[in-house]
């Protein structure tokens, strides 16, 4: 019997050519739709590499054109760091967790090009800070003082890319930004963490580098970035407390204070707005095709009533009817499945977008079993409506 | 293989068998009803068909010929009486069952031929045994060739309906109805879309069918030259048989 549906679709494949092509855009939209959504749920279940919990990002303005004395800043944060129910305060550049900023590059080892990597600047105590897990090696310390290069502390997946199984505390990269002296473009693997995810709740974990911030830099900031660990159950008052303590030190100098927690919801949101959209849209899409294979089905029913009531004649069942109609959807389904799969096949051979082949698979395997039940469902009542049709009348009828 | 069309001109030879009833209706009465109109289309019809005869069903357009073969191919259910087939009444057969008696004991032969226009000759030769459990696809193309090659077409298998022309399409309709070498064939005006020329060649062939392999023939028709050619005349009027 499968033979003959295969022979059936064959011997009609230009007018299955429609039903085929919308069933291949169908899986397209799926299997793309599929793949934003099985790698933001891949993502979402690994480990951010960091404890944002009890952690708020302080920001501090020197306000408009100004800059903020280096000494004035660390007195701000001796004050801040002394405050009941402040456990630590880590000076960090702006490109902090969950923020809509951020500052990357490449680095070399010895002509091994890293991808583009997370730059982060951090204090020595940032790492206490943010609750980073340490793997290798140390944290900043102030024996970091008198180093030539720069110390930086790497995450585990730039780790493995640069370094492979060989060891990388005590190696040196470069930075190969041409604006900048090669030798001041140097640093000094110290230690290395976890990898992190510090973009929003659904990014993969991405490389990362922190490069140390010297007590003694000169650097007039206009904005400082200081992450504070509160003890927990802490809450407006300490804020309050956080903002008059800067305005004590400098009344011209304005503050913000937030909960990583916040800025994490706030970034969820803003990314999922995208994806929602894009996932009514395409499920608007979907509905759409599903409507017009059930109206094609249908009036492909109207159309071979005769040959429905012959088929009953000939010693089909109703059973054998509605299986035939279901079998037939089927097949052109299979055909269109296997276009869309031998497109979507391309994207992991290509190693397009960077993503795992499994991610692939499991995109495409989703996107088949859902063409096939939204196919199934649409041929499922006009197939009972073709086993419903009376053999003697509809012979009657041509 | 023995071709039916080499004997259709020659002397008819006698009936292969005539044992007991194949089909035997009683009290039959077919009412259709809608909203508002009681159609009566059969009235108490009792109907031997007996083994190897062949049986023309004649009537003016209306009187219930078709409604009757169609309760004789178990395609459609009395409003009241019983339908026997073999000696067995079908009245409480489930849908398969009555599915499955059609497909081994039936044929059926329609005055528009009811070829699948989308698959080749043989393929529609084929269709019955698409229905028949267990018979594997060899089996199939074997039967329906045979089938091909008893009314004179195995040279058009791979041919289309659309090739073929009316009095080929009706012998390709008969090759169906005998592929699955059914006890009963149920021709339906078969000759009513053909020449007088394409009649007599199907006519023909319904006879040797009869004659040679013993199928029992029951053929609705409303040229009286045709039916007198078969062994019985059965007329309807109104829904009610007339002699």
């Amino acid at each position: 019997m499968l033979r003959h549906l295969f022979k059936l679709i064959w011997n009609r494949k230009r007018a299955n050519l429609l039903l085929i092509s919308e069933i291949f855009f169908s899986f397209v939209v799926l299997f793309g739709v599929g793949t934003l959504l099985i790698n933001f749920g891949r993502n979402y279940r690994l480990p951010f590499g960091f404890d944002s919990g009890p952690v708020w990002r302080l920001a501090i303005r020197a306000g408009q054109g100004q800059k903020m004395p280096r000494a004035e800043l660390d007195d701000v944060l001796r004050q801040v760091q002394a405050l009941p129910g402040v456990q630590a305060v880590a000076l960090t550049s702006d490109n902090t967790p969950f923020s809509f900023n951020n500052n990357n590059t490449r680095y070399y080892n010895h002509g091994l090009q890293s991808p583009i990597t997370n730059n982060y600047d951090a204090d020595d105590a940032y790492a206490r800070v943010m609750g980073l897990r340490l793997r290798e090696g140390r944290w900043f310390q102030p024996i970091d003082d008198a180093s030539k290069a720069r110390p930086i502390v790497i995450s585990q997946d730039f780790r493995e890319i640069m370094f492979g199984k060989g060891p990388a505390v005590g190696r040196a990269i470069t930075g190969g930004n041409p604006a900048v002296d090669p030798k001041t473009d140097q640093y000094r693997v110290v230690g290395v963490v976890d990898a992190v995810r510090m973009d929003h709740d659904f990014a993969a974990p991405e490389p990362a580098l922190w490069k140390r911030l010297e007590p003694f830099d000169t650097t007039h900031w206009e904005t400082a970035n200081v992450m504070v660990r509160v003890a927990a159950g802490q809450g407006g008052a300490l804020q309050e407390k956080i903002a008059r303590t800067v305005a004590g030190v400098t009344r011209q100098w304005s503050t913000e204070v937030r909960t990583l927690e916040d800025e994490r919801l706030s970034k969820r949101r803003y990314t999922l707005v995208p994806v929602i959209a894009l996932s009514l849209v395409s499920l608007f899409l979907i509905v759409n095709v599903a409507l017009g294979l059930f109206g094609v089905l249908w009036y492909n029913i109207s159309q071979r009533r005769a040959e429905i009531g012959l088929r009953r004649a000939m010693g089909a069942s109703a059973g054998a009817i509605s299986a035939q109609f279901l079998g037939e959807m089927m097949v052109v389904t299979t055909l269109g499945v296997l276009l869309g799969v031998l497109l979507a096949a391309q994207f992991p051979l290509l190693g397009a977008f960077g993503m795992p082949t499994g991610l692939y698979a499991a995109a495409i395997g989703a996107a088949t079993v859902a063409v096939y039940v939204i196919t199934a469902l649409c041929a499922w009542q006009p197939s009972r409506l073709a086993a419903r049709i009376h053999p003697a009348v509809a012979l009657r009828e041509d | 293989m023995e071709n039916l069309l080499a004997n259709s001109s020659e002397p008819r030879t006698q009936p292969v068998a005539l044992h007991g009833a194949v089909l035997r209706l009683t009290d039959i009465e077919k009412v259709y009803q809608t909203k508002t109109i009681e159609t009566v289309a059969l009235n108490r019809v009792n109907l031997t068909i007996n083994r190897g005869e062949f049986v023309s069903i004649m009537g003016p357009s209306g009187c219930g010929k078709s409604t009757l073969l169609s309760l004789m191919g178990l395609l459609d259910e009395p409003t009241s009486g019983v339908i026997e087939v073999d000696g067995r009444a079908v009245t409480s057969f489930s849908d398969r069952e009555l599915a499955g008696l059609r497909n081994l004991k039936i044929g059926f032969v329609f005055q528009s031929y009811h070829l699948i226009n989308d698959l080749s000759v043989v393929d529609n030769v084929e269709v019955p045994l698409l229905y028949r459990p267990g018979m594997g696809s060899k089996e199939r193309r074997k039967r329906a060739v045979d089938a091909l090659d008893k009314v004179g077409l195995s040279a058009r298998t791979g041919h289309f309906p659309s090739q073929l022309s009316g009095g080929q399409r009706q012998r390709v309709a008969i090759a169906r109805a005998l592929a699955g070498g059914p006890e009963i064939i149920l021709a339906d005006e078969p000759t009513g879309n053909l020449d007088s020329v394409m009649g007599e060649e199907i006519m023909g062939l319904l006879l040797d069918l009869n004659r040679q392999e013993g199928v029992t023939v029951v053929m609705v028709t409303h040229d009286e030259h045709q039916a007198l050619k078969t062994e019985r005349v059965i007329r309807f009027f109104d829904g009610s048989q007339v002699g």
